[in-house]
């Protein structure tokens, strides 16, 4: 028998992957081959530590609940490519210093490069050029 | 520790961190409960100090933890690494919360000045304050200054702004 812990894993990975739709109780212990004492367990218990957040339905004649994920998975996506990631003037960039977000060179190019969906260059851009990485 | 951050994710940060090695090297170190650099080294074929190099990047984030004992025999001290996958999220967070940051303040800056422009690869976009005291000619190619039309920036930049706040749920 699986750990109760990897359950509730599963069970947790499951409820963050249907997103805003939410599943029901009932399907996601069909889903992870559990019991449905088992599955409301786990359920009750997500719902405890404040991961899902679980809304009574009439399903079929047969009050059920719906479960959501209360946080949707952080992803990276968003900035991976963002120079400001990496950046090795990160402790020394300031809006009030030379190096700041308002000039930076990179941080134009990024800017500009993210409407044509292409990544950056992974060279100097267009505003970057030739210019000291410092 | 239950977690919403899947292995996918993690790979995509190992990648972001910008080292090729660290996606294996993170691989071979999920895949063990606590190695040493050494094993590590050994086991993914990657140089032993380049090893070091993304450990400690890695540790900078607090996405490895680290023990460290001594070496009866030599006296040296053994580093045990081990992946701290719970706490990855955090660390996506805070990389987003930074970047919104800097954003931020591109966005405003941008909205509240007009720039000047000598089309010139590799040279900077220049403030109208500053343009005006160079009279409109370029310090660094000579070139005159035009208006440069920020729209495009701003645009793209409130978009990501906007995105980003609403990733962080702010």
């Amino acid at each position: 028998m699986p750990k109760r812990n990897d359950l509730e894993q599963k069970a947790l990975h499951f409820v963050v992957k249907t997103g805003y739709e939410g599943v029901l109780q009932s399907e996601l212990w069909r889903e992870l081959g559990a019991s449905s004492r088992e599955g409301s367990r786990i359920a009750l218990k997500l719902e405890e530590k404040g991961l899902i957040r679980r809304d009574k339905e009439l399903q079929g004649g047969r009050w059920t609940y719906r479960l959501f994920p209360k946080r949707l998975p952080a992803s990276i996506e968003s900035i991976a490519d963002c120079p400001c990631l990496l950046c090795q003037d990160n402790a020394r960039c300031d809006p009030t210093t030379t190096i700041s977000p308002k000039s930076c060179a990179k941080l134009t190019d990024w800017i500009l490069s993210l409407d044509r969906g292409a990544p950056v260059p992974s060279g100097d851009g267009y505003f970057a050029q030739g210019l000291d990485p410092r | 520790m239950l977690s919403t951050v899947d292995d996918a994710t993690l790979m995509k940060v190992a990648t972001a961190l910008g080292e090729e090695d660290a996606v294996k090297l993170i691989e071979s170190l999920k895949n063990s409960e606590e190695t040493t650099d050494d094993e590590i080294a050994n086991k993914t074929g990657i140089r032993l100090n380049s090893v070091r190099k993304i450990l400690y990047k890695l540790y900078d984030h607090s996405l490895v933890s680290l023990r460290r004992t001594r070496d009866p025999k030599t006296g040296w001290f053994i580093f045990h690494w081990k992946l701290q996958p719970d706490q990855l999220e955090g660390f996506i967070l805070s990389q987003k919360r930074r970047v919104l940051e800097k954003l931020s303040v591109r966005l405003e800056y941008e909205k509240k000045h007009d720039f000047y422009y000598c089309n010139t690869p590799g040279c900077k976009r220049i403030p109208f304050e500053e343009a005006v005291e160079l009279v409109f000619t370029c310090s660094t190619c000579g070139k005159p200054l035009v208006h440069y039309a920020n729209e495009r920036i701003v645009q793209q930049l409130a978009a990501k702004v906007e995105q980003l706040r609403k990733e962080l749920g702010e």
